[in-house]
């Protein structure tokens, strides 16, 4: 048996030391999480969505448990850009832990002014890559729109790549018919990588007062419940592209992490797992080197797409 | 504010004090050191991933001596229903101490603390407290009926006058604790500081009450909650903003969690 293996795995031409990020909006700026985790162990942070102009998000009830998941409909609260630059990226500085940017915008003006605007500050405040979010399913306007039609991706995100040398991440929604295509326009756009899958969107009604539980009606559903449907996309688009692939979706296992990267993912993201367990990347992190170190494989990159079928 | 830790506890004791209201008791050393009272604690209430959420529960009484917490709560669903069936010496996986606590003022003599059902439960700690510090506490609880009064000698012990409201007038006032609050008012007990937790509709009335008195007022909030630590920004409430340039109310969304779960009674906007 080996006693070594390699974790190390590139994205969007970003070195990681490890497969293991963190799902966007489900890790604060990060240093919610310091009393918890070292963050310098983890493969990439991504932060809590960001917009150019502060948003104040949806009313609240905001969440909901489901079976084996949760529906949310946050809305996108958040700083705004300039708050996140000037109070939330400094204090990131003393990790070494590449710091991945999720934007969003109601316009593709707003995303190019986003993108514009990190880029300036990407090397004094250690911004290393974008995620682009084409894939909110909480927000009034645009939204999920983007990210359900082939033509509006490669526009959005051809307006992006022009802007900026920053790799670009996209963030794709499961709430399409096809998602081979919306994948590829986002390739040809100029994406360095995909991150799949956002939410699935759902409802629940509380059967008392009739009225749907969520104060937003829909939301977005996380967490297991949703494993099978993010794997078999996850699957999909692998074949497609040839851009590494983000697995995204009810990962809370070091099991559900490797399944992922059998089917074709080069990283993935933890999520909702981090609300019920504040340590579960670190823990994931160990489970799959201790999973590499015990079937013989030396590189973690021998491990993607592996799949048999 | 000390750190958030994540912690085994063992579970010492646990028992139906009332009719589907549980008491428990845990061995929690490294919370007690830094708990204050209106403090939480995030519990994973099953051993595996289901139901998959935290559930926070108030710290009902914090025991530094001896290293223990009490939580106090009521079976409402899949969570609270696996907790109540954990056994004493079972480990539980917990986050905490959470939130801001309650903020006895320094200056102030008389303490009047308003409980409706399972809102007794953050009460008991800040009693205690008010107590140690010397205030003259009075407590004022409310049930359905006389079954469900819940705390009534705990707060007494302690050394608290205690008045009870029961909805079908089973025992003692019947009606609303709200009209225990008026009465003591108009008799010309006028406390300090005003303290509550319960139904929002109740924490309503007792804010309107307290704003009419010119009595400070402070209470314990809850919301559907995942993380508990700030990050989901799942369990907010509406805030007033500081700004009052227009004639309309502004607010905007705090965290339970992390910006409460206790707040100025006249800050928070109530939603009808």
């Amino acid at each position: 048996m080996i006693d070594k293996t390699c974790l190390k795995v590139e994205i969007a031409g970003i070195k990681l030391k490890n497969p293991v990020m963190t799902a966007s909006g489900t890790f604060g700026y990060g240093q919610e999480y310091v009393p918890f985790v070292d963050l310098n162990r983890l493969g990439a942070m991504i932060l809590k969505g960001i917009t150019l102009k502060p948003k104040m998000g949806n009313p609240p009830p905001r969440i909901i448990e489901t079976p084996s998941g949760m529906l949310n409909a946050i809305g996108l609260q958040n700083v705004g850009v300039e708050m996140l630059i000037r109070e939330k990226l400094p204090y990131l500085q003393k990790f070494n832990t590449p710091v991945i940017i999720n934007i969003s915008g109601d316009t593709i003006e707003e995303y190019v002014e986003l993108a514009e605007r990190l880029g300036e500050v990407s090397k004094e405040m250690g911004v290393t890559g974008l995620e682009v979010n084409i894939s909110c399913p909480n927000v009034k306007k645009r939204g999920m729109v983007w990210g359900t039609d082939a033509k509006a991706t490669y526009e959005i995100i051809n307006s992006i790549r022009k802007t900026t040398s920053l790799p670009l991440i996209v963030k794709l929604t499961p709430n399409v018919t096809n998602i081979k295509t919306i994948a590829q326009a986002a390739e040809e756009a100029g994406a360095d990588a995909l991150s799949l899958i956002n939410t699935l969107v759902g409802m629940t009604v509380d059967i008392d007062s009739r009225k749907p539980k969520l104060a937003n009606i829909s939301g977005g559903l996380s967490g297991p419940a949703v494993k099978p449907v993010a794997l078999w996309l996850v699957w999909q688009v692998f074949q497609t592209v040839n851009i590494p692939v983000i697995g995204i979706g009810g990962i809370i296992k070091v099991e559900d992490a490797l399944e992922f990267i059998i089917a074709g993912a080069r990283a993935i993201e933890i999520g909702t797992a981090n609300f019920v367990n504040p340590r579960v990347t670190i823990e994931i992190i160990e489970g799959i080197e201790k999973y590499l170190i015990e079937n013989n494989i030396k590189d973690i990159n021998e491990l993607v797409g592996s799949m048999k079928i | 504010m000390s750190a958030i830790l994540n912690i085994k506890v063992k579970i010492l004791s646990g028992k139906e004090v009332v009719p589907n209201i549980y008491l428990m008791r845990l061995k929690a050393p490294e919370i007690t050191q830094d708990a204050l009272s209106g403090q939480f604690i995030h519990i994973k209430c099953s051993k595996d991933n289901y139901p998959l959420l935290r559930r926070p529960f108030s710290i009902h009484r914090i025991d530094k001596e001896k290293g223990e917490i009490f939580i106090l709560f009521q079976v409402v669903g899949e969570g609270t229903k696996l907790l109540a069936q954990r056994v004493v010496g079972d480990d539980l996986d917990i986050m905490g101490p959470i939130g801001n606590g309650f903020n006895i003022y320094p200056e102030s003599r008389k303490i009047m603390i308003v409980g409706g059902g399972i809102g007794v439960a953050p009460l008991l700690a800040l009693c205690e407290e008010s107590i140690r510090q010397g205030k003259e506490v009075r407590v004022l609880i409310s049930a359905l009926k006389k079954e469900l009064v819940i705390g009534e000698e705990s707060f007494r012990n302690l050394g608290a006058k205690v008045d009870v409201a029961t909805d079908d007038g089973s025992y003692q006032h019947k009606g609303l604790v709200t009209d225990l609050l008026e009465g003591s008012i108009r008799e010309g007990w006028l406390a300090n500081q005003i303290f509550a937790c319960g139904p929002k509709s109740m924490l309503k009335k007792i804010v309107e009450i307290s704003l009419d008195a010119h009595i400070d007022c402070q209470v314990s909030l809850e919301e559907r909650m995942a993380c508990g630590i700030g990050a989901c920004l799942g369990c907010v409430c509406k805030i007033k903003t500081k700004d009052k340039k227009e004639d309309k109310v502004k607010y905007e969304f705090k965290k339970v969690c992390e910006d409460g779960p206790i707040f100025g009674g006249s800050e928070v906007v109530w939603d009808d």
